[in-house]
């Protein structure tokens, strides 16, 4: 009896002994707040490291440290740019290029003339949008082996797409450490490693953009990206009561008028492809698009997923999601597949 | 030649079926005390306050005090408010919210009333997080984009 009893017990006691240990960080930086979670082995070092990736990042991209890369530019028009900028400014111009200019770079003279997230925001004259509308243009970027400069007056803003070549860096991390699981949310951009503590894939909320208690959708993913950009948190409201939210149409110089609450990018991991980057740039390029445009950039590619959610109640989502994919009953949404 | 060939004995002794129930009733013994403190979560959720990164309290939503919650930090001071959610997503679930801040953004008022475990309002001027915790899943994502 003992002797069969004994290794059942310490079969048990093995199982109960195996489960991984998980490892979390938050951070504040790029503007933004961060929360990293690693499970497995070597998990507190890879934390340690993605800060690392993440403050470096941060030192060589921001618009507002005097020493970076992109302050530099920007000051004086011309600068030699670290690895990591020069491979994420070149990015940004094939994305650019990609997204027929609705994601560019070169936005950053308006971002700073409608000041949107910062202290005092207001809607500036449209004699001084139209005045800086020809600055904008990836076309007035001048790369060349690590070099850029940028025509007079122009400047380049990567807030659109550094946090998602942060999580490309960070998910290159997880992948060489071997992690058995994890996820990397920089402020809308997520990624998800592996499997969850439970043993299976992440699952990741889509937020309900009316209702801040509520989820639009929820999706069950491994090693992938998710982006959603919209502008129900980051607005500011004018004196005669009209609301002004924070993504900036390219092609007007204003607040993009689009009819979608929210766009969701869904990338899957890809060792040779910045896909974090590429999530980043699109869910900022099909919200200032619009459904119907979104929709037929889609369906030409059809190289990515996405949910977007409309102003009229309903959801939209693609056909590689639908595996993945699970309804919220009670977000009062009409849930579309579209089809090619 | 001939070889008598004589079947095992197959009839489960009194010992086996012990074995069997013994095995049983330590894998449901097992099975509590993994997934026991999981269950029933939406009675134990927790407000967690962070500041500069750092978790300064942890306040049972049960527990939450009446009227305003002023958390100050970083030069900015926020008033947190408790109450029940009216939206019909999510009526009637107990939620905490950002009623005023002094920070230029407003990103954290605008956020709204968060009321389910993995939710948050983050305050960046203020590098002030309320997050909802819970002592397990039960259902809910394990992260919130958007």
């Amino acid at each position: 009896m003992m002797k069969k009893l004994i290794p059942l017990l310490l079969c048990l006691l093995l199982l109960t002994g195996c489960a991984p240990k998980a490892e979390s960080l938050d951070i504040f930086a790029m503007d933004t707040y961060m929360s990293l979670v690693a499970v497995g082995d070597g998990a507190f070092d890879t934390l340690q490291q993605s800060a690392n990736i993440v403050n470096t990042l941060e030192q060589a991209m921001s618009r507002t440290i005097e020493t970076s890369d992109v302050a530099q530019l920007n000051a004086t028009g011309s600068a030699e740019l670290r690895y990591d900028t020069a491979v994420l400014l070149e990015e940004a111009m094939a994305l650019s290029a990609a997204t027929l200019g609705c994601f560019d770079v070169t936005i950053a003279p308006l971002v700073e003339l409608w000041n949107i997230n910062g202290e005092n925001p207001v809607v500036p004259p449209q004699e001084e949008i139209d005045a800086l509308l020809p600055l904008v243009g990836s076309e007035h970027i001048h790369l060349d082996n690590g070099s850029a400069t940028l025509d007079a007056g122009c400047a380049i803003d990567l807030g659109g797409i550094a946090k998602g070549f942060a999580s490309d860096r960070i998910a290159q991390l997880y992948h060489e450490r071997a992690l058995e699981g994890g996820f990397v949310s920089l402020g809308g951009n997520v990624y998800v490693h592996g499997e969850n503590t439970e043993g299976t894939a992440w699952h990741v909320a889509i937020q309900h953009p009316e209702d801040s208690s509520g989820y639009a959708c929820i999706l069950s993913l491994s090693d992938a990206f998710v982006v959603t950009s919209g502008g129900y948190q980051r607005y500011f409201t004018a004196p005669d009561g009209t609301v002004y939210q924070h993504i900036l149409d390219p092609f007007t110089g204003a607040p993009a008028a689009s009819d979608l609450l929210s766009v969701s990018i869904i990338l899957p991991y890809d060792a040779d492809k910045l896909h974090g980057a590429m999530a980043d740039a699109y869910s900022t390029a099909l919200y200032v698009m619009g459904e119907t445009a979104a929709c037929d950039f889609w369906a030409a590619q059809q190289s990515f997923d996405m949910v977007l959610v409309t102003k009229d109640g309903r959801i939209i989502y693609t056909p590689g999601l639908i595996e993945h994919f699970t309804p919220v009953e009670e977000s009062g949404y009409d849930y579309q597949v579209l089809t090619a | 030649m001939t070889t008598k060939y004589s079947p095992p004995e197959l009839r489960p002794k009194k010992l086996d079926i012990l074995v069997a129930v013994v095995v049983l009733v330590l894998a449901v013994v097992v099975a509590v005390g993994f997934y026991g403190p999981k269950l029933g979560q939406g009675e134990d959720t927790s407000v967690v306050i962070s500041m500069g990164g750092e978790v300064v309290e942890r306040i049972p939503m049960t527990s939450f005090p009446d009227g305003k919650k002023v958390l100050t930090h970083n030069g900015y001071t926020l008033e947190l408010c408790l109450s029940y959610n009216d939206l019909p997503s999510s009526e009637g679930q107990l939620g905490v919210y950002v009623l005023s801040s002094d920070c230029p953004t407003q990103d954290c008022v605008h956020t709204g009333r968060i009321s389910r475990v993995g939710q948050s309002i983050v305050c960046l001027p203020a590098q002030i997080v309320i997050h909802l915790e819970g002592a397990s899943n039960d259902g809910a994502p394990d992260i919130v984009v958007g």
